[in-house]
């Protein structure tokens, strides 16, 4: 007994030994951090031209990482690094982890000094700007970012989409006002459409419903078997706005109508009618029964083997398979006679949290003069492109035309060459910045656009805003539990495991787990938007 | 009776359904190798729609040309080789003194050091705790972040001391102690020697796990060139799936093309990465699998 207590003892005199010696050690360099932080550069920042600083400095940055090529080695960061003498260590992350990474490289306390397309959310840029982890670039802008400048000054509702409730700028956007989609078009497969002889596209629900039974019963693929499915999805999520517009609804969640009035689109009216138009298409096996469990590989599986006559992507080949061509187009949103017109969501043209800095950051002005340069007009083809030489060159750099070198593949090599594959680079997209690049394929893609969504009078949803601390706490309570509701009984609805009769019963659950508190919280945010 | 016994009808009905049984275990163990290793030479068309479940379709080696083309395999293939070897060395030095020093019962303290050790497995700091520790240690981005903090499991600590309790003798210490011998010389000449087939074992198992570990290194690495083989399997399969993504709204067309591109090499490459990282343990599992088995008896004998 003696010896076992004395072990005892001897144990823990040890372990609190530990303790304190482990505690000793963790302090001073908290506060070192701190010291750090609040240091600024003494090296001189040149407001304009080239390089950015007289002697090389030396900072880190956080991006996520495709894995296509080591940034270090990339073309377009080394030509940088000449241009600017600003040196970069490179802290990325696999894109597919990056989010864990992110959160558990904001809570360790020791930051990059710059995160570079990590994506920051709306919360997190409130969050960790509040904390002072994020510091405020509004300020540095107006001294250091003329190119950004600019374009918040031509465009104020970008600025009030990226200003924080608390009037401070965190994080800078991608601006892109070139591409009007809001989700992926649907494409008509254009061999089917010939073999029925469809010269004119559907423009109403019920001509697409007879067209998609046309289709299911006429053998279009002409191989004897009636194996053609008119309407494939993944989840829904892909076709979904698309035929929620026949329906007066612009988008899936949250919308805004003409009268500055905000939708919770789950308890909408139009909702109902598109739940009751796809059961309609399910019920007749024209809308795929594997919607709900196919992966988007076997939904390009079953194009590729000409079945699928409608179907969403970016580029109708993608999913169809060969190369890009002219024979399957655009779908034309259709309407309901519950509408006068369709309504068209059109993509909100920035993508906030693309740049910030963190208050580790010694040369937060170098680092805003580096990244306004992807605003302007030669960093952005700079960041897209690559330099020239590689896979373009001028044919006339007065009226800024180029075209491509002739190079095998474009996209691979392009992979090599610039970070600005797959990720959110901060940039600004232009006319200009394609001119001469375009293909007869892309001009054909640009046309079905302005054609069949733009001048149809297409419009965002609803704007880019912040919700306040508070609102967002609730929304993100709200949000986990109605959207896994909703979706669960969009499947149910569509597949008829639950009657369209109970709809009723269903509308008084989505209200009763919050659907109107939804509905006045971002009414509430809107309408603070909008008067600002 | 020289002859061996008659079978009885129920005795071969018996026997008929146990190789029944057994060949359905096998269908079902063998077919998703049979099937990925198929998939790895047919071009992905016919994998993704279902055409080829069995027997290669379209055969092609571009899947495999590409991974040979990918010097990020390689990298990760060395790397991994490295940390396995060291971290499975650095395993067994920590493993088996500390379970033999459990094992003696005349170690004093003996019961609150493992009672200590159990509460381990079942309380963690968690995810966050973790990453501060070792980032405090000044381990991030270094390779011993991903050797250090697993170098030692208590489970396998547990086996090992069960081993040493059960099959090394006490007469045989307390003989050695007799002749003058010291701890360290009865552990190192007397007990390690007894105890191959246990090295063996944990040998196995941390060489395994530390094989097809990918979260430290995704949690604790920046550099890309110390990632471990799991690490660029990882990416490569993922990247498929982020093309399911890019119904998003915020993308641009030069991001679709990336994914779409990306896409398609995925799937030709998925495949043969699979059989390429899993290779080494495929072919080496079936001369180590008795020791297996043995470590995982000695486990269950006695706890």
């Amino acid at each position: 007994m003696g010896k076992g207590k004395k072990g005892w003892a001897l144990l823990l005199a040890v372990v609190m030994l530990t303790t304190t010696l482990l505690s000793a050690c963790g302090s001073p360099d908290k506060k070192e951090d701190k010291g750090s932080g609040s240091k600024s550069g003494t090296v001189e920042v040149s407001k304009e031209g080239f390089p950015i600083v007289p002697e090389q400095i030396n900072l880190t940055l956080m991006a996520p990482d495709v894995g296509v090529q080591n940034w270090n080695d990339m073309a377009v960061l080394k030509k940088m690094e000449e241009l600017t003498n600003i040196k970069f260590t490179y802290n990325n992350a696999p894109k597919d982890s990056f989010d864990t990474k992110k959160n558990l490289v904001f809570s360790s306390g020791e930051y990059p000094d710059v995160f570079l397309a990590a994506g920051l959310t709306a919360a997190e840029q409130m969050n960790y700007g509040e904390q002072g982890i994020l510091i405020p670039l509004e300020g540095l802008i107006d001294e250091y970012a003329p190119n950004m400048k600019k374009i918040l000054e031509e465009n104020p509702s970008i600025r009030k989409s990226i200003t924080a409730p608390d009037g401070h700028i965190y994080a800078l956007p991608v601006v892109d006002f070139n591409q009007p989609w809001y989700r992926n078009p649907m494409w008509y497969n254009g061999k089917f459409l010939k073999k029925l002889g469809i010269d004119k596209l559907p423009e109403t629900t019920e001509e697409l419903y007879t067209y998609l039974k046309r289709v299911k019963e006429e053998d279009p693929n002409g191989n004897g078997k009636k194996d053609e499915i008119p309407l494939s999805s993944v989840n829904l999520r892909d076709i979904r706005t698309w035929l929620l517009g026949a329906f007066g609804v612009y988008e899936e969640e949250v919308y805004v109508d003409d009268n500055q009035k905000v939708h919770y689109t789950p308890m909408e009216d139009g909702y109902k009618e598109y739940l009751s138009y796809l059961s309609r298409l399910w019920n007749e096996d024209l809308l795929d029964h594997e919607s709900f469990s196919q992966t988007s590989e076997q939904k390009k599986a079953k194009a590729q083997n000409n079945q699928v006559a409608l179907f969403s992507d970016w580029h109708a080949y993608m999913t169809m398979g060969g190369e890009p061509g002219m024979e399957d187009p655009m779908f034309v949103p259709v309407k309901s006679d519950f509408v006068d017109k369709p309504v068209i969501a059109r993509n909100r043209g920035i993508t906030i949290g693309a740049f910030a800095i963190s208050n580790t950051n010694k040369y937060p002005e170098a680092s805003i003069r580096w990244v306004d340069y992807l605003y302007s007009y030669d960093g952005a083809l700079l960041f897209s492109k690559g330099p020239e030489g590689m896979l373009w060159k001028y044919t006339d750099e007065a009226t800024k035309k180029k075209e491509y070198l002739p190079v095998e593949n474009i996209e691979t090599v392009r992979s090599t060459l610039t970070p600005n594959f797959g990720i959110a680079i901060p940039s600004v997209t232009t006319d200009e910045l394609l001119k001469g690049l375009k293909t007869d394929f892309d001009l054909w893609v640009d046309k079905e656009s302005k054609e069949k969504l733009l001048d149809k009078g297409s419009r965002i949803p609803f704007p880019i805003l912040f919700l306040t601390s508070e609102e967002q706490a609730e929304v993100n309570v709200l949000s986990s539990d109605l959207n896994t509701y909703v979706r669960q009984m969009e499947a149910k609805f569509v597949t008829g495991a639950e009657p369209i009769s109970n709809w009723d019963k269903y509308v008084a659950t989505v209200k009763k787990m919050g659907g109107d508190r939804m509905q006045e919280i971002y009414q509430a945010a809107y309408d603070r938007w909008n008067s600002n | 009776m020289v002859t061996a016994m008659k079978e009885s009808r129920s005795d071969k009905l018996f026997l008929v359904f146990i190789y029944l049984f057994l060949a359905a275990a096998l269908v079902v163990v063998l077919y998703p190798l049979i099937y990925i290793l198929s998939a790895s030479i047919s071009t992905p068309k016919f994998v993704s729609s279902g055409e080829m479940w069995l027997l290669p379709k379209g055969l092609t080696l571009d899947g495999y040309k590409l991974v040979m083309q990918n010097p990020k395999i390689w990298i990760g293939y060395g790397n991994t080789i490295f940390y396995t070897v060291l971290g499975t060395s650095i395993n067994l030095l920590v493993t088996l003194p500390a379970a033999y020093a459990l094992s003696r019962s005349d170690f004093i303290g003996r019961q609150f050091i493992m009672a200590m050790f159990l509460v381990t497995m079942f309380f963690s700091g968690g995810l966050v705790p973790s990453y501060l520790l070792v980032k405090e240690l000044g381990m991030i981005n270094s390779i011993w972040a991903l050797i250090l903090p697993v170098s030692a499991s208590v489970w396998n600590i547990i086996v090992a001391r069960t081993f040493f309790q059960s099959t090394i003798p006490k007469e045989l210490q307390e003989a050695a102690h007799m002749d003058g011998c010291t701890n360290m010389r009865l552990f190192f000449q007397i007990v390690l020697p007894l105890s191959a087939p246990i090295i063996a074992v944990m040998a196995l198992f941390y060489g395994v796990s530390h094989w097809n570990s990918y979260f430290s290194s995704l949690i604790y690495l920046n550099d890309e060139m110390k990632y471990p083989l799991q690490m660029v399997l990882r990416q490569i399969l993922v990247l498929q799936e982020m093309t399911a993504e890019t119904t998003g709204a915020s993308i641009s067309g030069d991001i679709a093309a990336a994914m779409n591109n990306k896409a398609e090499i995925a799937a030709l490459v998925k495949y043969a990465v699979i059989i390429v990282s899993t290779l080494p343990i495929i072919v080496v599992y079936p001369f180590l699998q008795r020791y297996f088995v043995q470590g995982v008896m000695i486990g269950s004998v006695k706890g």
